[in-house]
């Protein structure tokens, strides 16, 4: 009994390191390939929301932790910096629409130097399919009224939806959710212009192996 | 199924020719059978109803459908094979641990390879390429065939059970896809690399989104249907093949009364 | 029609079932002349193009099934179906959603099934979810009150909104929709999902004119309708008292608690009792006899649970109106609530063993 309770102890660990190994050793030959992947993927996102022709420093690498009521929550947003020739062009700000339909709106807004919105798109949501997901770009181009648009002293009024007297429309049958996505936005926005100094002169990274 | 027949250690023994020959038939009227078996008579979406969870949650578009049917049947014919190779040796009673270790090692190269190689069907699959673990098609066909079978039937038990999944799969997409949103192969290129963005079709324009074809009870609903015609063919070959049968019964039928 | 005895055991037979529906469906009349007072015609419409479709559908069906046609094509449970479905669509909703969802109601829910009697869902609810999960923005374009509209809605532009989307004067329903102050006026539980989301107080939102001035404008008269309906229905002993009852005191027992721990951030029970589809879940919906439960204490606890699920959808879901997916969730639960709250059979001991 003892010996057969060995024995099967035995064959089962073989059987575990072999499986560790084999995952293992898929894992080493893959995670190059993956890194460059998620990497690729990231940047493409960006370059959609910055015109790639005006940046050439390395996006993936330049990008801060930063913290702030204006970015919807107190959870860590990252930021990311786009230079040319170390002079600062741009950024793209996660942020958080907390007050969507169903929950929390992930967002990434682009912002030029001079505080223009260079793009806007929405990571993550849970919105009502047909209604609410309007705000992704492969649903509708809506989440592209956006671009260029500035916030000043006084325009802050405008940037709500239509309905509450704005200059953006909300699509048929929801508002809450354009609502909310305006409302980061606009946050996003007056964030970068307080903060746009401060955030391009950091040099720490969100990258731990630089 | 008769198995003793096939085993390879007897064509060893030198048979004589007609021998071999029977061997031969023998052996491929287990392939035929294990095809049948695995891709109508007993399928794993349709019939089995095993893997019910990916199955109706991945199905939006024939790309993630196929995806996932590819994975699925890489994991099949890798556990079932290796499943093979080890019946010897391993204990009865801790089988069950050890097969769950040789999916699970599958699966999860199977997702590293996507996560490198399609990166994008990989975001869009999601929890579900890991969840090919639970898929009880695989640990079912591991217990009930692999382990009793040598390599070659193994593994072409894997490769019929797999394309059948994956063929239901596939129809499921197909079905919801134009429904839902009036194309076919929306976003192959993610699967099969750039050259395959020709590939997607516009079947219908569609004014409004048919939601519910997208959303989960769509696929209930779908899947209903397809079980439903699947029955309703077998129900018509039944009623076409067995007349001479009958006969036979109405003969019983008429002792039995008489008794 | 054919009088015929069945031995026993005597079930129901066609005669007694197509005398219910008929008086179940002129129990729908109060509610529907109010709705024509408040909404116009768009509901008559709707519910017409329901009954034509149902009847159509039924009828394919049954010969598909080879079922008896003229006993069962008018025992009036389809007719009945297509009714509640037509009340419960947006009254300027496009004719296509009718025909949609009267053919899902009859053709899937309940022929599919294997027809009256055997159905686990209330069709007119479950056409109703699928028509709102599938094509949301048509299904919440409700129409403002009558009296709130700038345009004047005769039946000629009703029908014609209907089938083409827009009024002979071609106004779309988007712009029917908006108020003269140029916004777009959503129902009275959807202004005030929206509202409290902006961080109003209840009280400050039904100032509206959507709210009227009690509860919600027009809204309540329908309610009061299905109620009276319903009131009918209880004195002909046609439905039985338990569901009903038990489902409007869950509202009113989860709306109390809701109000007294924060008035400013929950609407009262009248609200609740009087907007939406409260009065026509509670009276004919909840009270289907295939789909509910089927003993007393079973229809206690059914009614009970359907009030607190629309209770809380109306608070956290999203989507507007609640009643539908209450239905069709304890529908659901009707086989487990049976099983619980079998009555003692006589002569048995209370244990089973």
């Amino acid at each position: 009994m003892r010996k057969a309770i060995e024995k099967n102890a035995r064959i089962l660990a073989l059987f575990a390191i072999a499986c560790t190994a084999t995952v293992g050793l898929v894992n080493e030959l893959t995670k190059g390939k993956i890194a460059r992947q998620e990497q690729a993927q990231l940047l493409k996102t960006l370059h959609d929301i910055i015109d790639p022709e005006i940046v050439n420093n390395d996006l993936y690498q330049s990008c801060l932790l930063v913290t702030d009521e204006l970015l919807g929550n107190n959870e860590p947003h990252t930021v990311y910096l786009a230079k040319h020739d170390e002079k600062p062009v741009a950024a793209a700000i996660t942020t958080t629409a907390p007050d969507g339909y169903s929950g929390n709106i992930e967002l990434i807004v682009a912002l030029n130097y001079d505080g223009t919105v260079s793009g806007v798109r929405t990571l993550k949501h849970q919105e009502t399919p047909g209604l609410g997901d309007k705000v992704e770009i492969k649903k509708s181009d809506w989440i592209t009224s956006f671009t260029d648009k500035l916030v000043t002293a006084d325009n802050q009024h405008q940037w709500a939806v239509s309905k509450d007297g704005g200059m953006f429309d909300q699509f048929t049958g929801a508002t809450i959710t354009p609502r909310a996505v305006v409302k980061a936005v606009k946050n996003t926005a007056l964030y970068f212009q307080q903060h746009k100094a401060e955030l391009f002169s950091r040099t720490d990274s969100c990258r731990e192996n630089l | 199924m008769t198995q003793e027949v096939a085993t390879p250690e007897l064509a060893d023994s030198e048979p004589a020719d007609n021998e071999l020959q029977a061997q031969r038939a023998a052996l491929k009227s287990e392939y035929k059978e294990l095809a049948w078996q695995g891709l109508w008579k007993n399928n794993p979406g349709l019939v089995q109803l095993l893997g019910l969870c990916p199955l109706l949650a991945v199905t939006a578009t024939v790309t993630n459908a196929l995806g996932l049917g590819l994975a699925t049947l890489l994991v099949l014919i890798g556990s079932n094979a290796t499943v093979s190779l080890i019946r010897h040796w391993v204990p009865k009673e801790i089988r069950i641990p050890i097969f769950v270790l040789i999916i699970a090692a599958f699966v999860t190269c199977v997702q590293l390879l996507m996560n490198a190689f399609t990166y994008g069907l990989y975001q869009a699959l999601g929890i579900f390429l890991p969840l090919i673990v639970t898929n009880c098609a695989i640990i079912g066909r591991a217990e009930a065939y692999a382990s009793k079978n040598p390599l070659a039937q193994a593994s072409f038990d894997g490769l019929m059970m797999g394309i059948g999944f994956m063929l239901i799969l596939v129809v499921l997409g197909a079905i919801r896809e134009v429904l839902g949103q009036g194309t076919l192969f929306d976003g192959i290129e993610l699967l099969l690399g750039d050259w395959a963005s020709g590939l997607r079709i516009q079947v219908l324009n569609l004014d409004n989104q048919f939601l519910l074809a997208i959303l989960p009870p769509g696929a209930f609903i779908a899947m209903g249907f397809l079980i439903a015609i699947k029955n309703a063919i077998d129900s018509k070959i039944a009623e076409r093949q067995p007349k001479p049968e009958e006969k036979a019964i109405e003969r019983v039928r008429v002792n039995f009364d008489a008794s | 029609m054919a009088f015929w005895i069945a031995s026993s055991p005597h079930n129901h037979t066609q005669n007694q079932t197509s005398k219910l529906m008929r008086l179940v469906i002129y129990a729908t009349i109060p509610g529907i002349f109010a709705q024509w007072y408040f909404f116009g015609w768009g509901n008559l419409i709707h519910i017409g193009l329901a009954v034509a479709t149902a009847l159509v559908a039924e009828f394919f069906v049954l010969s598909l099934r080879e079922q008896p046609i003229s006993k069962q094509l008018f025992d009036g449970s389809a007719i009945l179906t297509a009714v509640l479905l037509g009340i419960c669509l947006p009254a300027l909703a496009p004719w296509w959603i009718t025909v949609l969802g009267s053919l899902f109601a009859i053709a899937i829910v309940k022929q599919l099934y294997g027809g009256l009697g055997h159905n686990p869902f209330n069709p007119a609810m479950a056409a109703y979810v699928m028509l709102l999960v599938s094509f949301p923005v048509q299904m919440t374009s409700w129409q403002p009150p009558l009296s709130l509209m700038s345009v004047e809605l005769d039946f000629l532009n009703t029908l014609t909104t209907i089938l083409t989307g827009f009024t002979s004067e071609g106004y779309s329903v988007e712009q029917l929709r908006t108020h003269i102050d140029g916004y777009t006026m959503a129902t009275p539980l959807d202004s005030l999902k929206n509202d409290i989301g902006q961080g109003l107080t209840v009280a400050e939102s039904i100032t509206k004119p959507v709210f009227g001035q009690h509860f919600s404008l027009g809204w309540e008269w329908v309610n009061a309708g299905f109620l009276l309906g319903g009131l009918f229905l209880l004195a002909r002993k046609a439905i039985p008292l338990a569901t009903p009852l038990s489902f409007l005191a869950s509202i009113l027992v989860c709306s109390f608690i809701a109000y007294s721990i924060n008035p400013d951030g929950n609407a009262s029970t009248m609200f609740h009792w009087l907007s939406g589809a409260t009065m026509l879940g509670a009276f004919f919906i909840l009270t289907d006899p295939v789909s509910g439960a089927t003993s007393t204490k079973g229809r206690i606890v059914f009614g009970a649970l359907a009030g607190f699920l629309v209770f809380i959808i109306r608070k956290f879901g999203g989507y507007p109106d609640a009643v539908a997916f209450a239905v069709l969730l304890c529908n659901m639960a009707a086989p487990l609530i049976d099983q619980y709250t079998r009555p003692r059979t006589y002569g048995h001991s209370v244990k089973q063993p």
